[in-house]
């Protein structure tokens, strides 16, 4: 008996060591917390350096030319409470949105035909190798003489812009994508809009992504160059106004309201979008591709 | 339920120089209603091309394919469950979603669905994993969710492609296992292709034997032993085992 209860008790012994050793191995992840904290603190540092430099250099130069940032974060303040900065930053954000969804609704199937039919690909190539090279700029001056001084040459400056980007990765990804699961979907005879919807376009969705994120860029740049040139409104037609005005201050505090929707749009919405979408693929394959 | 029925199947595929090759040599065969039929042979012999015309994916070039259903209605398209190689899942679509892919395109009504998926996860063990996405399962669970996207539509005609040749040793015995007991309880037709002759004897109820491409049929073996009398282990089945071996490789000269 006596022995029994002691082999029981030395074997609740190696269970609650190994209990133990199991509690223990998830250990690491603290450290990637800290690690992610560090880097986080890293990244605020690194903006708050550069508002140091800002204000050493204001101290030194008149305020016409380097505004203080206290000043120039007020201005901001002032934008935003008086209404101004929505209402201008929502016209630009509509003009990059309209010319988006016009690329888009261009890009996506003809770059899917380009992917997909041998003769498309060879018509096409040239227009949009084309289409690529020229500079975002002259496509907005372009837009302006052919459309005049209105929403349109915006809105067509920014689709023909990022057109040719968007086509070309979508084409790419297109040649990409699995023949094996067309078959799979041909041999369950998935209608020609399955195959679309849950076939091929979740294949593009990462190329698409991208072609997203660096349209973005192209785009910002295009959309306010047309409204400088003499839209009565947006970010641009503000930028140039304080110009004008010979305002640093509301150039500055234009710029930096801008660069921050930029930032939340760019990485914060196209960021959780693509976490969204991709949610089916573990990590690990993740890194992999 | 259906039988299959291949007469004369000849077709030819283009070399990279332009030239014809041909692959399928008049191959004939018929498939047995409520059981399996192996197509033996070795890799590149057009096993898959074969699969393929009898599914309608490959055009023959001669010959044809009959899927004689007792669903005698002119109109009526065949329904055939397809079990790749590779799962052939869409990845991004959850185990459920995969299943529901295959009962649209084949235009399921849908208050079935949820009913059928129920059932089909449960005979291939993974009802329990419905809503994972595929790359978080194993590759035999994948394969068997292959499986079950096949079962789901409640084929007349099940063709598998390899099914196990991608998957460790004990993982394809016990799918093995699985899909023969499987097969038996829903009294499935099915035209199972391998180049792996134990398998042929332990799942095929007909061995088709192939040749060497361009392929043609040099042998068709009736399995003496019921399905839950094949034992891997036993003698006699040993035997057999030899004498489909034998067979096989005489037809590869
Ligand atoms: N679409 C195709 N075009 C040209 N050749 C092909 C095509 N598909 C298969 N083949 C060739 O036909 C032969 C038979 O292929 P397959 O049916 O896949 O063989 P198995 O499945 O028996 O291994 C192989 O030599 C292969 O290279
Ligand atoms: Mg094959």
């Amino acid at each position: 008996m006596a022995n029994q209860e002691k082999i029981l008790i030395a074997r609740q012994e190696v269970q609650s060591a190994l209990n133990e050793e199991l509690t223990e191995l998830p250990r690491r992840n603290s450290n990637k917390i800290n690690e992610g904290i560090r880097n986080i603190g890293l990244r605020v540092a690194s903006i708050l350096t550069l508002i140091l430099i800002w204000w050493l250099l204001s101290l030194f130069f008149p305020p016409t030319l380097i505004p203080k940032p206290s000043e120039t974060f007020t201005e901001v303040a002032t934008i935003v409470s008086t209404g101004n900065f929505f209402s201008g930053m929502g016209s630009t954000l509509r003009r990059v949105g309209v010319g988006f969804g016009i690329a888009m609704i261009v890009s996506i199937p003809l770059g899917i035909l380009m992917g997909t039919l041998r003769s498309f690909e060879s018509f096409f190539e040239p227009p949009v190798i084309l289409g690529l090279t020229m500079p975002g700029l002259i496509w907005a001056v372009l837009m302006i003489m052919f459309f005049g001084l209105n929403e349109t040459s915006a809105y067509a400056a920014v689709a023909i812009t990022i057109m040719p980007m968007l086509a070309i990765s979508i084409w790419q990804g297109t040649k990409s994508i699995d023949k094996d699961l067309i078959d799979m979907s041909k041999a369950f005879h998935a209608s020609p809009w399955s195959k679309v919807v849950d076939v091929i376009l979740p294949q593009l969705i990462s190329h698409i992504l991208a072609a997203i994120r660096y349209g973005l860029g192209l785009a910002w740049k295009v959309v306010v160059v047309v409204e400088m040139f003499g839209l009565s409104n947006g970010v641009g037609y503000q930028v140039v106004r304080g110009f004008n005005i010979f305002s640093m201050k509301a150039v500055l505090a234009w710029a930096i309201s801008f660069l921050v929707v930029m930032i939340i749009i760019e990485f914060g919405m196209i960021g959780w979008l693509e976490k969204a979408v991709t949610k089916w693929r573990p990590r690990a394959e993740a890194w992999r591709r | 339920m259906a039988y299959v029925r291949v007469d004369g199947a000849v077709k030819f595929f283009d070399r990279e120089d332009g030239t014809d090759m041909l692959v399928l040599e008049k191959v004939s065969f018929d498939a047995q209603e409520n059981g399996i039929t192996c197509l033996v042979g070795p890799s590149g012999c057009g096993k898959s091309t074969l699969l393929n015309a009898v599914s309608g994916l490959e055009t023959l070039d001669q010959g044809h394919v009959e899927i004689v259903s007792n669903q005698s209605d002119a109109a009526h398209l065949p329904r055939i469950g397809y079990v790749f190689q590779d799962p052939r899942l869409l990845n991004w679509k959850r185990v459920e979603g995969n299943l529901i892919f295959a009962l649209k395109g084949m235009r399921i009504p849908e208050e079935q669905w949820q009913e059928r998926i129920q059932k089909y996860l449960n005979l291939v063990n993974l009802l329990e994993f419905r809503k994972q996405y595929p790359l978080y399962l194993s590759g035999g669970m994948r394969q068997r969710v292959g499986l079950a996207r096949a079962l789901v539509i409640e084929p007349e005609v099940l063709l598998m492609d390899e099914p196990y040749s991608k998957l460790d040793q004990l993982t394809a015995r016990k799918l093995r296992e699985d899909t023969l007991s499987i097969c038996t309880r829903l009294k499935q037709t099915a035209v199972l292709v391998t180049h792996d002759v134990e398998e042929a004897a332990y799942m095929g109820d007909r061995i088709v034997i192939l040749s060497a491409r361009p392929a043609h049929v040099t042998e068709v073996v009736d399995n003496p032993f019921q399905p839950v009398a094949r034992d891997l282990d036993d003698l006699r089945f040993i035997e057999f085992k030899k004498k489909l071996l034998k067979s096989v490789l005489r037809s590869m000269q």
